[in-house]
């Protein structure tokens, strides 16, 4: 055994010696061997006849996809249809399983509880509280999932995708970062959990890390129900009504394109300090332009990406419904655990124009971002002790009309600063338990992890508090 | 008007105060040179990282054939010579060096720390330069602060990753972690005939202040050099077709390897970058300063010597540039583009490659 | 340009010989790896015989990680690991590590190597790698339509006699050429069909002297393994997981696993 190690070793040594001999460049001498050998055989058994078509089409095509006029505003206009269909397609089918689920099947279930006699804590813990977040994460986050990704997923197949990273590369090349970082950000519009998987793509370690960090900043699909109603309560309303609606799109647009600044912005202060180094190098395939195949797509995109990102969401949604009843109706004194906590946050939430409810949702929100907002509705009227709203301490629900939903936040003392900042936070704070998981897989790093978790907040209050205090300046 | 009630203080006060509480985070925190990496760095044992320097200049003296002595050992660490004294006799009570007359020499136990240093130093180069795109310049300051930090596992890791690097950029051979290195190869450019053809093989990285302007000259290991003309105070050669001229002892900071004729390549070349859309053009090769896996992807895409590329796109902000090779249209930047090096075809009417 | 066969469209005679599996890879007869260029439509032809859905997108890098599927052709269990897209076996990131390692020490019975028919040269580069790896290969020349399209010609069977595999040619998004594809497999699995695999000619005399000195030494160390050469040419370009092998010795257990197969 000895012996044979020692012989191993010889060898190794014996490799290392003609190593010192060759030089550096020998792998270079490798490479191309190889590919004389390749460019030997090709010659000899393709022959091309004639015009190349196909490619010449594509040429045409990328010259306007890429051209220093249109190529950022066909970007843009593109992007913002995509969101467009996918959040006036998504009311509909949202309104429906809203209805379907909490409005129809929980009372059903209520019901039967009661008649087996179940005790009222554990019907609250998992009726309440278990069950309504998962309807609810179902309700407002399967429909848009269910249309962005396929039509992402379209335009994956497309290829379009890869002249996107080609036009911002610049941009990110700036920032120290890495193009592909534009691939892997538009996969988190639809979910931060397959952008951080998708940053795989990018070979540098370094930026790889940049583009795992950053992604949160691409507000995701979780977080634009919460844009879009507080955008409509807050911002649509100090407008007439008939451009409410494309001011206050205009202003969730404007968040989007906020994250993508403050993406830039972190990746830029990143490469500058703790991942100090230029942006190393970019490579990119343009593959041609294919047709999509459009069913097989749709059924592709719908088992490998929504169901999984939801199966996911709700994996963690349903604790965290419980632990929002539990707080809600676990009382210390007169109060309850949720009433404690508000009351001890209040007064500093408002140095950041934000309020203990909105703090306690986020915290409870964790799990998932979709039930920010009824946990915020919940919180509020148990908070002000609004009666006659909801179904009982501790129970999520979302109203019908927004005119209510502002009502009752008007009523827990909500200013238009105050649904600014939410909007602001809702961009600005930690990513969901899954994307914390996911970043925690993919850098095998407690460090990266604990880092990319608490960046956004700090980032998120520091923003919240300039915004608070200039306005406050403004108005005294 | 509720929230103002409670909120008491002026808003102005707010600002003061939030912006003094960032700037103090900040200077606590800055990397590098904030008040923390400033305590961390004073608490770096000051006295381990003189003994470690001093071993390996005296290591590359013995190397090189170099004479070695307390005056050049005091000048190369930057310390008093009174300084280098007690130096002295710390590595002499630690049974590192030997002293026969004014001739300092290494025991095996010195050269053995020594060659560890050096390894971890020349790996550690290597990665910065492969793999982080710091700038050239300060590949050997920044590895020096690192190497008396590192743990050799940590750099073994790194090697291992990296393919078991055997050069470091400058061209020196890296020791194996048995403590093997090579016999030093090659003659110094200040010393070959007029009309020799060579590589440079390795170009010195101490005193820094000479091998930045080397650096800025734009000479790098792997260029090939042509001696035009030698006088006895400047020394003109051609480096990868630029003319170059340097005094003999910039000069004698680089070391050369002779080529013979057949290996010589003389045809003076374009950058990739330099094309426009719709010109042509065969490659000639790839810097050597393009490096790790930015060389090897760049290869890997079809960017060999013998293969054609066409320029056929510019990105919407003008760039990453689209080049056409072996039938796939790739996306590369204008300074990845730098590194390649090309021969113009004349332009046939729409044909792409 | 080899026609191909229409009888291959008919529903009827696909199912009288391949089964498709999906996910289940119980007691299977041979091991199929898939390899390739990213962007060459490796995912369709693994999903084409596998009868999974494997998302496939168009942008390079998509297949992140290794995806595994299973057939029954013949009456055969094959189990098909869908290795992620690479451009070359010779550099050092993660997904070429992945697809390396699984072709050497993996010692899957045939390795499928999908090109894209438009850039054959390209693909070449990473064949030719392959073929240095294993002596158990077929290629599939996919995207025959998009060839078409462009004009080329493609000689086939010239391909094949360079290559000393079979040369496929398939159309995967329209299912085009599988049926010859599965034959192929089976004749390298069975060893009805014996590979001789072309082997790179074009290298210096220095190399190749420092390449044949090590195999030399190699066969002291480890009589019979099969890859002499390329295992030499690794530890030259100082690759680790080659290091580590020969160091535990796990190099020789590659051979082992091929003397049990074979006999």
């Amino acid at each position: 055994m000895e012996n044979t190690n020692s012989k191993r070793e010889e060898i190794l040594a014996a490799a290392n010696a003609a190593r010192w001999d060759m030089g550096d460049t020998f792998h270079d001498n490798i490479i191309e061997s190889i590919y004389e050998d390749a460019s030997r055989i090709a010659r000899k058994v393709v022959q091309q006849k004639g015009e190349k078509e196909a490619y010449s089409f594509d040429l045409k095509v990328d010259k306007i996809v890429t051209s220093r006029w249109l190529g950022f505003p066909l970007m843009f206009l593109l992007l913002a249809v995509v969101f467009w269909i996918t959040v006036a397609g998504a009311n509909y089918p949202s309104a429906l399983l809203a209805s379907l689920l909490i409005d129809y099947l929980h009372p059903v279930l209520k019901h039967a509880a009661d008649a087996i006699h179940l005790p009222w804590w554990l019907s609250g813990v998992l009726i309440d509280g278990g069950y309504l977040s998962m309807a609810w994460v179902i309700a407002v986050m399967l429909p848009p999932m269910a249309i962005f990704f396929p039509i992402f997923t379209l335009l994956e197949d497309l290829g379009y995708l890869p002249r996107v990273a080609f036009n911002m590369d610049s941009l990110f090349r700036k920032a120290g970062a890495h193009g592909k970082q534009a691939l892997t950000m538009s996969m988190g519009f639809g979910c931060n959990a397959a952008g951080v998987v998708a940053a795989r793509v990018i070979d540098s370690p370094r930026e790889r890390l940049i583009a795992i960090i950053t992604n949160n900043f691409s507000l995701c699909n979780g977080r634009w129900p919460t844009q879009i109603l507080i955008a409509s309560i807050f911002i649509g309303s100090l407008v007439p009504a008939q451009i409410a609606g494309i001011v206050s799109a205009g202003a969730v647009v404007s968040i989007a394109v906020l994250g993508i600044g403050f993406s830039l912005l972190v990746s830029w202060s990143l490469s500058k300090s703790v991942l100090r180094g230029e942006a190393s190098s970019f490579s990119l395939e343009l593959p041609p332009y294919r047709p999509p195949r459009i069913w097989q797509t749709l059924y592709t995109s719908l088992i490998d990406r929504t169901l999984i990102v939801l199966w996911r969401a709700l994996f963690f949604a349903v604790p965290a419904g419980i632990v929002i009843w539990l707080v809600a109706n676990v009382n210390i004194g007169d109060l309850s655990l949720a009433e404690h906590f508000i009351n001890w946050s209040n007064p500093w939430a408002l140095f950041f124009g934000l309020n203990g409810v909105i703090i306690l949702a986020y915290i409870i929100a964790i799990p998932a971002n979709e039930i920010v907002i009824p946990t915020i509705l919940m919180l509020t009227v148990l908070s002000t002790k609004l009666s006659g709203i909801g179904a009982g301490s501790g129970v999520m629900f979302e109203l019908d009309s927004v005119g209510d939903t502002a009502n009752i936040l008007h009523a827990g003392g909500w200013t238009l600063l105050t649904g600014i900042n939410l909007m602001l936070f809702s961009l600005l704070h930690n990513p969901c338990s899954t994307t914390i998981l996911t970043i925690y897989k993919e850098t095998k790093s407690m460090k990266w992890t604990v880092f990319s978790t608490f960046m956004p907040i700090a980032l998120g209050l520091i923003v919240t508090f300039f915004t608070t205090q200039i306005w406050n300046l403004f108005h005294m | 008007m509720n929230t103002q009630n409670i909120l008491q203080l002026h808003p102005g006060w707010m600002l003061a105060t939030g912006l003094a509480a960032i700037v103090l985070l900040s200077w606590f925190f800055w990397p590098q040179k904030g008040a923390l990496a400033m305590i961390k760095t004073a608490r770096a044992t000051k006295e381990r990282v003189h003994l470690e320097d001093a071993l390996k200049f005296m290591f590359d003296c013995e190397y090189k054939n170099t004479p070695c002595n307390l005056n050049s050992i005091a000048g190369n660490l930057n310390i008093k010579p009174e300084k280098a004294g007690t130096l002295l006799e710390r590595l002499l009570e630690m049974d590192l060096i030997r002293m026969n007359e004014q001739q300092i020499s290494l025991t095996d136990t010195g050269k053995s720390y020594a060659l560890r240093v050096i390894r971890v130093h020349r790996i550690w180069e290597r990665y910065l330069a492969d793999e982080t795109s710091v700038s050239q310049t300060e590949w050997h300051n920044e590895a020096c602060r690192i190497e008396h930090h590192v743990t050799v596992e940590d750099t073994e890791k790194l090697a291992a990753q990296m393919g078991n690097p055997v050069f470091d950029p400058h061209g020196d051979p890296i020791p194996t972690p048995g403590g093997d290195l090579p016999v030093p190869k090659g003659v110094l450019l200040s010393e070959i005939k007029e009309g020799a053809v060579g590589r440079i093989i390795h170009i010195e990285d101490e005193p820094k202040n000479i091998y930045e302007q080397l650096v800025v000259l734009g000479l790098y290991p792997g260029m090939q050099v042509y001696v035009i003309d030698i006088s006895e105070n400047k020394i003109t050669f051609a480096a990868d077709g630029e003319e170059c001229t340097l005094t003999p002892l910039f000069a004698s900071q680089i070391t050369v390897e002779l080529l013979s004729d057949e290996q010589r390549i003389t045809q003076k070349h374009e950058l990739l970058s330099a094309l426009e859309i719709g010109e042509k053009a065969e490659v000639t090769g790839i810097s050597a300063n393009c490096r790790g896996q930015q060389r090897r992807r760049l290869m890997d895409l079809g960017i060999v010597p013998g293969s054609t590329v066409t320029v056929v796109m510019k990105s919407a902000s003008g760039d990453p540039i689209g080049y056409r090779v072996m039938g796939t249209t790739i996306g590369i930047r204008k300074n990845q583009a730098d590194h390649v090096f090309v021969h113009r075809k004349r332009k046939k009417e729409n044909e792409y490659a | 340009m080899s026609t191909l066969n229409n009888c291959e469209t008919c529903p009827a005679h696909n199912r009288a010989n391949l089964v498709k599996l999906g996910l289940d890879l119980s007691n299977t007869d041979y091991v199929l790896a898939m390899a390739g260029n990213p962007n060459t439509g490796k995912s369709t032809v693994f999903n084409n015989l596998t009868g999974l859905r494997q998302h496939t997108g168009n942008w390079p890098g998509k297949t992140v990680s290794r995806a595994e599927g299973g057939f029954i052709y013949n009456d055969k269990r094959y189990k098909v690991v869908d290795l992620p897209g690479t451009y070359s076996l010779l550099s050092t990131s993660t997904d070429e590590e992945v697809a390396r390692n699984f072709i050497l020490f993996g010692q899957p019975d045939v390795t499928v190597i999908v090109v894209d028919a438009t850039r054959i040269e390209r693909n070449l580069n990473l064949t030719l790698q392959i073929l240095e790896l294993t002596d158990r290969a077929v290629m599939c020349v996919n995207l025959m339509d998009e060839a078409k399209r462009n004009n080329l010609e493609i000689d086939i069977r010239a391909l094949s006699r360079e290559l000393g595999i079979p040369v496929i040619p398939a159309s995967a998004r329209r299912r085009e050429g599988m049926n010859e594809l599965l034959a192929a497999i089976e004749e390298v699995a069975t060893g009805k069909f014996v590979c001789r695999p072309h082997k790179i000619k074009s290298r210096s005399a220095k190399l190749n002297h420092a390449i044949e000195s090590i195999a030399k030494q190699l066969e002291e160390e480890f009589p019979g393994l099969p890859n002499q050469n390329w295992v030499a040419l690794r530890l030259l370009e100082g690759d680790n997981s080659i290091i580590e092998a020969l160091r535990t010795g796990e190099l020789g257990s590659i051979n082992v696993a091929e003397d049990q197969g074979q006999s």
